[in-house]
């Protein structure tokens, strides 16, 4: 392969716990195994296990790579969770030409509706390739498969070191997940003027020292309740009322104390808040509450 | 389950002090700890709060979970702070400038607790401070990625415990922070779980009532260190206390009551298999730790019993 210039940028939208970061970086030591310029790293906040989160790779030929920034303006951009795309904007800054590899059950043509730009789409359902091959739903190495298919950034065989490195006697199931979602994964060549981003992907902005009040002080008591948790549930609780005998079990034990009475006396979850646990649902006794993927 | 007939929101505070939009793990015991902590303790408390899970999730500048007084303090100076406040509240009260009979309570983590913060936390037990000093045991420093405290049980693999062809994990058993405390000859030590809200929340109660230094020590399940599903956190509380893993009980001065006692503890497997963090340990090392579990346990069970015949 021709060697070329260009530093190629990547983007990966996961959840905490899902595994981006491990992805970033087998993808990183596998494009220096083939004698590459690599680099791979998270965007840190506070925000924990469910909340989406952010990890750029840069890979290049032969440039050394300098930049030590979040990518801003991606060749490429993976999504690990299909949920993310509804609340932030995974194509922000992603640029003419660009690629999106997505994790979802859905074809080709029936989620090319949601991007509006001139990229590649390619998509593979990786849930359920992880599931067949690794036996949990972790789709992290899967989506390394589907990344090499749709671009040319490594050959699949570089990453047989650094699995077999990371993930020891796991590294077969890890293995074949990547190479089943290489031959399954299904591209689409998209068309459309790319908008103008809705919504940012950072998800809040902090303010400067300067800033602050002296010693740090925050005199609005409880202003975190502004803070959106519910973006991080992949399901959410759903509550049967022929079950329910109103004890509020489901109530005391929730740690986002996101669940209220309504007006009936049965309990509901504050979508708000709500980070999707399960807690609720396997600790009621009646076994009134189900967990539902969300849409 | 505690008991089968109850109906909560009669039982308990509807208010909240500890407000949603924190950003705990989804599933995290140590923030349903420190919900129903604050439940319990009420308006009337300032809180000094170590550096740790809690802090972070809770305290992103410029917004807060916080909807009482609150100030984060470093590892080692927790209890310390707590001292000051204590003292400061004294003495203004004295000179009839402060009538509110504000608790103080010190909270961190088991690494704040039993390593970092532990000289902080003797010296202010021994000079007897009218405080509450709370750790939330998460059996591990969790914040920075699960590395390994003196709290941090036997044969659990941590990020620097790690378990392999040589190593077992953590080589080290669990320090004891109730009994140190206990050590201390203070009125009031406890040890509680999320798992049984209306126990833990009774002890803080009682805690608040205390003229002197209290020592409470939860055990918060931590699903992303401990490698559990996040729906299971309670079930892992439970698990650690019907095993003996993790005995609930009280010591009032020097006696010592078994808030929760079992005719027979189960396997402690029933609580490991559930964890990724003791996926490793052979029958050999499971076999070594549910005798000294047993040990342990027994041994308590026979102080609580030298009580109930001195009564
Ligand atoms: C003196 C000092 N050493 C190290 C750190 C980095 N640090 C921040 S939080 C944390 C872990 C705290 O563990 P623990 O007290 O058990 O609380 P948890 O996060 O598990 O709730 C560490 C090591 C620090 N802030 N100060
Ligand atoms: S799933 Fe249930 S327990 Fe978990 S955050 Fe949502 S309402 Fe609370
Ligand atoms: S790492 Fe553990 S203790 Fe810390 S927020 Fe997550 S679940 Fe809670
Ligand atoms: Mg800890």
């Amino acid at each position: 392969m021709e060697k070329r210039d260009k530093i190629i940028e990547i983007r990966w939208h996961g959840r905490g716990g899902q595994g981006a970061v491990t992805s970033a970086e087998l993808l990183a030591l596998a494009a220096i195994e083939e004698g590459k310029f690599a680099q791979a790293f998270p965007s840190f906040g506070p925000e924990r296990r469910g909340a989406p989160v952010l990890v750029f790779n840069r890979v290049s030929d032969k440039t050394p790579i300098r930049a030590r920034v979040s990518v801003i303006n991606p060749d490429i951009v993976v999504i690990l969770d299909p949920g993310l795309i509804y609340i932030t904007d995974v194509t922000a800054g992603l640029k003419e030409g660009g690629v999106i590899v997505i994790n979802t059950t859905k074809a080709v043509v029936d989620i090319k509706s949601e991007f509006n730009g001139s990229w590649k789409l390619a998509v593979v359902n990786a849930t359920s390739i992880a599931r067949d091959t690794i036996g949990v739903p972790i789709v992290n190495t899967t989506m390394l498969g589907a990344l090499v298919k749709a671009t040319d950034i490594i050959e699949l065989e570089s990453l047989a070191e650094p699995l077999k490195e990371r993930f020891g006697a796991r590294a077969k199931g890890n293995s074949d997940a990547c190479h089943r979602a290489y031959k399954e994964t299904e591209i689409a060549e998209l068309s459309g003027v790319v908008k103008k981003p809705t919504k940012t992907f950072e998800t809040e902005t902090f303010p400067s020292w300067q800033e602050l009040l002296p010693g740090s002080v925050i005199p609005e008591a409880g202003n975190a309740k502004q803070y959106r948790t519910g973006d991080w549930k992949s399901e959410s609780p759903i509550w049967d009322h022929q079950k329910c005998i109103k004890c509020g079990i489901c109530y005391l034990f929730c740690p986002e104390g996101c669940i209220g009475q309504n007006k009936d006396g049965y309990f509901e979850a504050n979508p708000y808040y709500c980070k999707g646990c399960g807690i609720c649902a396997r600790e009621c006794w009646t076994e009134a509450i189900k967990m539902v993927e969300e849409e | 389950m505690e008991s089968l007939a109850i109906y909560v929101p009669r039982l308990v505070t509807i208010k909240e002090y500890f407000a949603p939009g924190h950003r705990a793990c989804m599933g995290c015991g140590e923030a349903l700890a420190v919900r129903l902590v604050c439940k319990a303790l009420g308006r009337n408390i300032i809180i000094a709060n170590a550096t740790g899970c809690m802090e972070i999730v809770s305290s992103p500048l410029p917004s807060t979970s916080w909807e009482v007084p609150w100030i984060h303090t470093l590892f080692e100076n927790t209890a310390a702070v707590a001292s000051g406040i204590e003292a400061g509240i004294k003495i203004l009260t004295r000179k009839g400038k402060y009538n509110n009979k504000t608790k103080v309570v010190a909270m961190a983590g088991d690494g704040g607790t039993a390593d970092i913060g532990f000289q902080a936390l003797s010296g202010a037990l021994e000079r007897g401070h009218d405080f509450i000093y709370i750790c939330f045991d998460n059996e591990a420093y969790m914040n920075t990625g699960i590395q390994r405290s003196s709290s941090t049980p036997f044969g659990a693999s941590t990020t620097t415990s790690p378990a392999g062809k040589v190593s077992i994990g953590q080589t080290t058993w669990k320090k004891d922070l109730p009994a140190i405390a206990v050590a201390h000859g203070i009125p009031y030590v406890a040890t509680a779980c999320h798992s049984y809200p209306f126990d833990l929340m009774n002890k803080i109660n009682k805690a608040v009532e205390v003229n002197g230094p209290s020592y409470i020590h939860i055990l918060s399940v931590c699903p992303t260190g401990w490698r559990l599903a996040s729906d299971l956190t309670i079930r892992a509380g439970r698990l650690a206390v019907e095993t003996g893993i993790f005995p609930i009980y009280e010591v009032e001065g020097d006696r010592y009551t078994l808030n929760l006692d079992f005719p027979k503890l189960r396997p402690i497997e029933d609580y490991f298999k559930l964890q990724g963090r003791f996926r490793h340990l052979s029958k050999e090392t499971i076999s070594q730790i549910q005798e000294r579990v047993a040990a342990k346990y027994s041994k308590l069970k026979e102080r609580a019993a030298r009580n109930n015949y001195q009564q």
